[in-house]
């Protein structure tokens, strides 16, 4: 698929909860598995050679080429605090372009597209990990399970971890806005 | 991207903003035209022309703001069509209303809305003056009788229509617009292309098929091309730029209240279209400080022989890959010796570099940060930032800026910028296991390290250095700053890539250069952008993600700072320092008065508890860091306490050693000047700080001691030179010379004598002989000064009649350091300075870092 063709797709994404149906792409994490919206994911790929970004944030992993673009390479294990990777080298990933940037975000495993209603989202169970909880949007209810739907806001926002907060007030603003 | 047009809107308004956003800012440089030449009916009539288009197409679309606006400025300027004077009143309302309809238009663009204000006071400057004007054309009517027929001015307009010199803005019926947003999107693809060919010829290297080589090399070339073509699209003249100047002059103009002309020259040299905006502050800048400093009053220049109007002339010319824009003024030029005392004043020089210093130099020093000799403040400049701002604006997109000026005659400001920034040439080095990208345009040459090498990386308070030359650099290790994983030994070959911004010079250490290439910048994204030090990214023809390092930004890592680092100046020489201020470091150390050393000696002061003293071996040992570091008492007669001391560290090369106190009094900057030799051998001397005596220590005395292989030198130490010459007429001449060289001379009247002098311990710098003298000449002398223990490197000069080829090979062969002609004084004091420079340069230079770094 070409790059042009993807960045149209992910320009004419629905506004949230405009449909009442939504389709989510699920990925897994060690045991765990986690909703994407389905509009915001482009292309699935394993990552060649990895450049890392010396003073960049910690959870940043390295730059990436995907063909011919290049993109910040975040792990979701270490977004959710899980063990680090020992290297991205090899890892399947996902190409997500998010304000503006275009982010590869490595994991695990890849799972099926199923569809998610509206109505059966949850309110978050209170005592779930304030920094875990914080990158999930919603959680849906499912047939097999409960299906956290991450935020793409909050998994591609490092200030809170690595940066001065009061500096970044761009990704601050975001991400109030969201909450 | 000019245009932000939210989907929906509509294609009508669209096309409406496009199309008067670019015409508007040709309105404003026609009616300053007009102003000026009033008869030139072609303009009148295309400035008409666009504000009845606006007029019109705002009653269509519903704005009625700005139809009312357009309707008012059109009256006025359909009064001045029909033959009314465009007094200067009237051009200055018309500009106004023009600003206003730009606002407007901002705002709509932005918004799709027509924002909310009353305009109602420019609609009625606007009628008045169309009243006043009419007033006028009836008596220019009344005057000219035979007004000329409409139907033969509208003949006169059309014929003066396409191609017209007159206008500045050359309308081409060969163009077509072309979305700026449509132009990136294909420059990012012609990019892609360029690294995706890069990466094919990267895998092809080896291939010797010719059946796939030719091909390629077709496709190679092509991209070239392309990739050329494509830079060229982006081109913009920089008339687009000039085009908004005449305004700008008339305005100052009329602030300062001096009659200024302005003439542009190459407005259609064409420049990449991102340059010609980051250029525009730089420029405007220029322009207010020709208009209130370099142009006179008009009384002024009619009183030194010039034109009443002062002319600003901005010319931009395209040679060797380079756009250059001159600024002239034929004003007053720079005041060099108020520059001079400035810079004396702000401490950027003293008086005796300034003494040195060509013109041009100090010229230069109006670009360094803060600098101005503006007395008063006012609302164009001479408010602090200035010229550095602007050197600073220019240097950040790669060019550079100079400047030449002749009193009484004028200023040439001269800047050169790249054609583009899209595409840079760029150093591809190794540190460690990671590779980065260094812009070769900041890059000034790379310094080959390790064993054999005629560099070597050296170390003060852990801090790398590099000797090059008459400078020393810091030196920015990049494995160290990342924290990078760097599994080789310092004693491997290294580089160090010597670079430049604006006026810092700095290293960065590598392991190795990689390669050269033409790298397309591409910005880091908006999760990265805070990092400093990167200014970008880029896929290189393997295929692999470098990093571009910012020179900028590695330098603020080294602390090298705009504000408190800005040198043009080579070090200070030694003679000089012995009237220079030393910062002393005053402590009292057991019985007697006080006892100072020179500050930069000292590294840090640490406070050290009794128990954590150890004495072995005779000497007290401090754990410092994981390394042990010999202390000594100050004063042979202190007496040992329990309780916390103060210990001055004194950093020697990776050694350090310390010096125990009673207590730390002061620190004061006092011209040192030893008033009684010591006796005791721990003290030089004594010298008077503030009404009170002071022993200076030696700091040798305790070093020697405590670290016997250590070398340091204390500053405020004369050099002391043995002079050999078997005549007494040369001694008589020669000895003065040296002394008021800032030496202290020894005399000799044959080799023999001299030698005895070194075997009884007698310590020199520096030998100046005499080669023809009877006994021993002065080459034998010189190899046997050097057979002598520890005078095995003393630097030797030899003297000579003539310094001709055969004495130097002789000299050569003797190893004699330099060769100075008898008579030639200057020569011989060079060479002597060189000598004891390139021996000594290390210390001293090292004691000013340190001593400037503690100033700030």
């Amino acid at each position: 698929m070409s790059a042009l063709a993807l960045r149209q797709t992910g320009h004419a994404k629905p506004l949230p909860g405009a449909s009442a149906e939504q389709r989510c792409f699920t990925v897994i994490d060690g045991d765990e598995m986690f909703g994407l919206p389905v509009q915001s994911v482009q292309t699935i790929f394993r990552i060649g050679g990895v450049t890392p970004v010396p003073l960049g944030p910690a959870d940043v992993e390295g730059l990436v080429n995907l063909r011919g673009r290049i993109v910040t390479a975040v792990s979701l294990k270490r977004r959710l605090g899980n063990a680090p990777l020992r290297s991205a080298r090899g890892e399947l990933a996902i190409g997500i372009e998010h304000d503006g940037e275009n982010f590869a975000l490595i994991v695990d495993e890849v799972g099926d597209v199923i569809p998610c209603d509206e109505s059966a989202t949850i309110t978050r169970p209170p005592h779930i990990d304030p920094t875990r909880a914080r990158l999930i949007r919603a959680y849906y209810r499912l047939d097999s399970g409960i299906l956290p739907i991450l935020d793409m806001d909050a998994v591609f926002d490092f200030a809170d971890r690595n940066r001065p907060s009061v500096s970044q007030s761009h990704n601050n603003t975001a991400m109030r806005r969201n909450q | 991207m000019r245009l932000r047009v939210r989907v929906g809107m509509d294609e009508l308004l669209k096309d409406f903003l496009t199309e008067t956003a670019e015409q508007i800012e040709a309105v404003g440089t026609q009616l300053v035209l007009l102003e000026r030449d009033p008869s030139d009916a072609a303009m009148i009539a295309s400035i008409f022309r666009l504000v009845h288009t606006i007029k019109g197409t705002c009653g269509f679309l519903g704005l009625n703001r700005l139809g009312q606006l357009a309707h008012a400025a059109e009256t006025l300027i359909g009064r001045i069509r029909d033959g009314a004077t465009p007094t200067p009143d009237a051009v200055t309302v018309i500009l106004a209303a023009i600003d206003r309809i730009k606002a407007v238009l901002a705002e709509l663009e932005r918004t799709a809305q027509e924002p909310e204000g009353d305009d109602s006071d420019l609609v009625q400057a606007l009628e008045l003056q169309s009243a006043a004007v009419a007033a006028s054309t009836r008596q220019a009517q009344q005057q000219a009788p035979e007004p000329l027929p409409q139907s033969v001015k509208s003949e006169r307009q059309t014929s003066a229509q396409p191609g017209e010199e007159a206008s500045p803005q050359i309308r081409r019926p060969e163009t077509i617009r072309v979305a700026v947003g449509a132009l990136e999107r294909i420059m990012l693809l012609v990019s892609e292309l360029v690294l995706t060919r890069n990466q094919l010829l990267e895998l092809t290297r080896r291939e010797t098929e010719e059946t796939i080589k030719a091909p390629l090399q077709r496709l190679s070339g092509l991209t070239s091309d392309l990739q050329d073509a494509v830079m060229r699209a982006r081109m913009q003249p920089v008339g687009r730029l000039f085009g908004s100047l005449p305004r700008l002059v008339r305005e100052l103009a009329a602030e300062v209240g001096k009659k200024i002309h302005l003439v542009t020259e190459g407005a259609e040299t064409e420049l990449d279209r991102q340059l010609i905006e980051l250029i525009r502050d730089p420029l405007t800048h220029m322009i207010r400080n020709c208009a209130a400093h370099g142009i006179e009053s008009s009384a002024e220049r009619l009183a030194s022989g010039k034109p009443e109007a002062g002319t600003i002339r901005i010319s931009a010319s395209h040679e060797a890959g380079q756009i250059t824009i001159n600024v002239v003024d034929d004003g007053r030029g720079l005041d060099i010796p108020r520059i001079r005392q400035k810079a004396i004043a702000l401490g950027l020089a003293d008086e005796a570099e300034v003494a040195r210093m060509s013109n041009e130099d100090i010229c230069r020093f109006i670009f360094a940060p803060g600098f101005s000799t503006a007395g008063a403040v006012t609302s164009l400049s001479g408010r602090g930032v200035g010229m550095d701002v602007v050197r600073e604006n220019i240097e950040a997109i790669g060019g550079s800026i100079s400047l030449s000026s002749t009193l009484g005659q004028g200023t040439c400001f001269s800047i050169k910028i790249p054609l583009t920034l899209a595409i840079a040439p760029a150093l591809i080095v190794q540190a460690g296991d990671h590779r980065f990208a260094l812009p070769q345009m900041s890059v000034v040459e790379a310094v080959g390290l390790g064993p054999g090498a005629a560099h070597t990386l050296e170390r003060v308070q852990g801090a790398k250095v590099l000797r090059l030359r008459q400078d020393v650099l810091p030196v920015a290790d990049l494995s160290e700053m990342f924290g990078l994983a760097d599994a080789e030994n310092e004693s491997e070959a290294r580089l160090v890539v010597v670079m430049r911004v604006g006026l810092l010079s700095f290293g960065i250490l590598v392991s190795s250069v990689a390669d050269v290439q033409e790298i397309v910048v591409k910005p880091l994204g908006p999760s990265l952008a805070h990092l400093k030090i990167f200014s970008g990214h880029t896929i290189l023809g393997d295929g692999s993600v470098v990093l571009i390092l910012d020179p900028a930004g590695v330098a603020g890592s080294l602390g090298l700072q705009r504000t408190t680092d800005y040198n043009v100046m080579a070090p200070a020489d030694l003679t000089a320092s012995s009237h220079e201020s030393t910062r002393l470091i005053l402590f009292r150390a057991g019985s007697g008065p006080l006892k100072a050393l020179p500050l930069s000696l000292v590294s840090r002061i640490e406070s050290v508890a009794s128990e954590q003293l150890t004495e072995s071996d005779g000497t007290l040992i401090m754990l410092h860091k994981d390394r042990l570091v010999p202390v000594l008492p100050a004063s042979p007669d202190m007496m040992r306490k329990t309780g916390v001391h103060p210990i001055l560290v004194i950093s020697l090369g990776d050694e350090s050693m310390g010096l125990l106190v009673d207590e730390i009094v002061d620190i004061v900057d006092e011209a040192l000047a030893i008033q009684i030799a010591g006796s005791a051998e721990e003290i030089v001397g004594t010298a008077e700080v503030r009404g009170n005596p002071v022993d200076v220590l030696d700091i040798m005395h305790f070093v020697r001691r405590a670290r016997p292989n250590a070398q340091l030198r204390v500053a405020a130490r004369r050099f002391k030179v043995l002079l050999v010459d078997d005549k007494l007429f040369f001694r008589d001449m020669l000895a003065p010379v040296l002394t008021s060289g800032g030496y202290d001379v020894m005399t000799c009247a044959s080799a023999i004598e001299a030698l005895a002098f070194l075997q009884r311990g007698v310590a020199f710098d520096a030998i100046v002989t005499d080669t023809d003298m009877p006994e021993m000449d002065g080459y034998r002398f010189a190899e046997a000064v050097h057979e002598q223990p520890r005078c095995g490197d003393l630097p030797i000069i030899a003297l000579a009649a003539h310094p001709s080829a055969p004495v130097l090979a002789a000299a050569r062969a003797s190893g004699v350091s330099a060769v100075a002609g008898k008579f030639d004084r200057r020569a011989l004091l060079n060479a002597l300075r060189a000598c004891l420079n390139t021996e000594d340069l290390a210390n001293t230079d090292l004691e000013q870092r340190v001593l400037t770094e503690k100033a700030a």
